[in-house]
């Protein structure tokens, strides 16, 4: 055994406790550490006390016991009169394995060292494995106008040294600005500081948190988006619970699109675990493409799931049945999920959370995000100045799990220039294909091209296409002509028709 | 808590042996008190003199799990061992000593693992390094 492995056999396992909020292990790096001294803090109404609530109902037991000091803040009758609202709370635990203690009178009445003394002797008499003071700023408000930042520090010390001591891990919870972030004697003491935030732009409301703070193990940094549900806070970790390294190779096969021709275009197929943007207009047939693509994998027994932002589940089946598609009978046999998440307050992150998990329930094969453009005006605006960023990590999870992804998005047809989003997004896709109107003989026809296939080589035709009762048919490629790509081609002089020379 | 591995209990033993074979130390009194006195010492400097009485004040209570007769004795807030003549006068001094000490050697375990508490007792007892380095906790 290599000198370094020994150092590392020798030191202390610290032992990490679930905190019972789906999402929030996995930004904290495993749990929270047994033991640790926290800080919740964040602004009142963004979700502090019903994350420690999560905590408690999800750690407490007659084994180790937890103890609620309630001081000021919301009395513990309103409080367990809400809290009781979710699906987490269990009344049972209530007195055998959680106690609220009220600790308001000795906060009025008494100095820093008696609410101290208070704290460490209900402690010491209940056996007591987890604590919360909620508000703990309230403490320290009342220490405020006489007590120097050392008494304070010192104070704040003295309790995390008992309550670690005494093999408690706790948490004060705390209604805290940023601007408080330096030099508060709190945050110094303590081992793990989470930071709540709440922003309201236009008619939404969007949750973040961030863990600012935590010794001894390595968290996802950033922001992380988090809902407050009837099941309690729900964070979506920026890593979307896929932060190991992927076991898949990507493109050791090619797969279908479900359109032969379109397949041999693209040099055989669309190489698994890549993905594909297919970009256009309006009408052009992107939805079309997409349905084919999920209907040829369902036909292959791939699982299949589909996002979309702007019809409804019904509607999208129904338009797939007039092209000989049957997406009923496979959501009904569970291997097609159709997503249909439309709340205007939407985050990448929470998306992505319900198509990872989808995609994992139905050991899917194959992903559809019908279209970018809805997905992004389902998005708060607080998120869509990110969503680029956002898309970039979705895509890379998504690919990481081995699906196979095809995401639509609408450009706005010019006929000087040739777009291939509005988002800048074409860099994320392994593969593109870009759809689009061209004016020929007086007629509005549809033309496509594979515009880019990473390392695989492709058709540089352009190629025009029909949709018909049985989808999107590749006719004809486009040669003979110049300036396909503005949309208004011309013919080309008859002693230069070289399309590998066109300007 | 669970009750202190055998080995660490060993480790316990050891120490009172220690102090019982070096009576003429500073601190009067049964070899638990001279023991924790002789901890006290040596880890305040590392984990500060609150530290080490609320850690020797939670080794105290899970030992009185253990030994009843330890419900007289307590810990001054200098971090001193003090009342247990009512295990001595049961017969259970021995064993008060052992298990308050094993716990208080466990606590030591859990928060910083036994290597570096193991450094901390050569210190603290140079006369049993042998045994801290080759024993595994």
């Amino acid at each position: 055994m290599s000198n370094e492995q020994n150092q590392r056999q020798d030191r202390v396992k610290i032992h990490q406790m679930p905190t019972g909020v789906p999402g929030l292990d996995e930004i904290l790096g495993g749990g929270i550490p047994e033991y640790s001294f926290n800080i919740v803090a964040g602004a009142p109404g963004c979700g502090k006390t019903t994350l420690v609530h999560q905590f408690v109902f999800a750690n407490a037991s007659p084994e180790r016991p937890a103890l609620y000091f309630t001081i000021l803040g919301e009395p513990a009758v309103k409080m367990l009169r809400y809290q009781q609202q979710f699906s987490f709370f269990d009344a049972s635990k209530l007195e055998s394995s959680i106690r609220f203690i009220n600790l308001s009178q000795f906060v009025l009445e008494q100095d820093l060292g008696a609410v101290l003394e208070e704290i460490i002797k209900q402690v010491e008499a209940h056996g007591t494995r987890i604590v919360v003071v909620d508000s703990f700023r309230t403490i320290l408000r009342k220490a405020e106008p006489g007590a120097t930042e050392m008494e304070l520090q010192g104070f704040v010390q003295r309790l995390a040294l008992h309550l670690t001591s005494w093999q408690v891990t706790s948490f004060l919870v705390g209604e805290y600005i940023e601007a408080e972030l330096r030099d508060n004697p709190v945050f110094t003491v303590a081992d793990g500081l989470l930071w709540l935030f709440q922003s309201t732009e236009r008619n939404s409301i969007v949750r973040k948190m961030q863990v600012m703070k935590l010794r001894g193990q390595e968290s996802v940094p950033g922001l992380h988006t988090f809902r407050i549900t009837q099941d309690g806070l729900q964070t979506f970790p920026r890593t979307f619970g896929l932060a190991q390294e992927s076991g898949h190779a990507k493109g050791a096969h090619r797969v279908s699109i479900g359109i032969p021709d379109l397949d041999a275009l693209m040099g055989g197929g669309i190489p698994d675990g890549s993905s594909l943007l297919v970009a256009g207009p309006s009408g052009s047939g992107k939805s079309i493409m997409a349905s084919q693509f999920i209907g040829e994998g369902l036909l292959k027994g791939e699982p299949g799931v589909v996002a979309i932002f702007e019809e409804l589940p019904a509607e999208f089946s129904r338009r797939a049945a007039q092209f000989g598609i049957d997406f009923d009978t496979p959501q009904k046999d569970g291997t097609l999920k159709v997503i249909y998440i439309r709340p205007l307050d939407l985050s990448v992150d929470e998306t992505v959370y319900a198509i990872v998990g989808a995609v994992k329930e139905i050991d899917a094969k194959r992903v559809v995000i019908d279209s970018m453009v809805g997905f992004e005006m389902a998005l708060a605006p607080d998120f869509r100045h990110e969503f680029r960023e956002s898309l970039y990590r979705m895509i890379g999870a998504l690919t990481r799990l081995g699906v196979t992804v095809l995401s639509t998005v609408e450009v706005e047809e010019s006929f000087t220039s040739m777009g291939l989003s509005n988002f800048a997004i074409s860099f994320l896709s392994d593969d593109i294909i870009r759809l689009r109107y061209v004016s020929i003989n007086g007629q509005l026809r549809k033309m496509l091209m594979v515009v880019k296939m990473r390392g695989s080589a492709h058709s540089i035709d352009m190629w025009e296409y029909k949709i018909t009762e049985k989808g999107l048919v590749i006719g004809e490629a486009l040669r003979g002509y110049r300036g396909l790509t503005s949309g208004i081609p011309g013919p080309w002089p008859i002693a230069s028709v070289d399309v590998d020379n066109e300007p | 808590m669970n009750s202190p591995s055998p080995s660490i209990r060993v480790w316990a033993e050891r120490l009172l042996a220690v102090e019982a074979a070096n009576p003429s130390g500073p601190v009067a009194g049964p070899e638990v008190v001279r023991v924790c006195e002789r901890l006290r010492v040596s880890l305040a400097q590392f984990v500060g003199a609150d530290g080490f009485t609320a850690l020797l004040r939670r080794a105290l209570a899970l030992a009185r799990l253990e030994v009843p007769s330890l419900q007289s004795a307590r810990i001054t807030p200098a971090g001193r061992l003090e009342g247990i003549e009512e295990a001595c006068d049961t017969g259970s001094d021995v064993e008060a000593a052992i298990t308050i000490t094993a716990h208080f050697l466990g606590l030591l375990v859990t928060f910083i693992g036994q290597s570096l508490a193991r450094r901390l007792m050569r210190k603290a007892f140079p006369d049993t390094s042998e045994m801290t380095e080759s024993e595994d906790f």
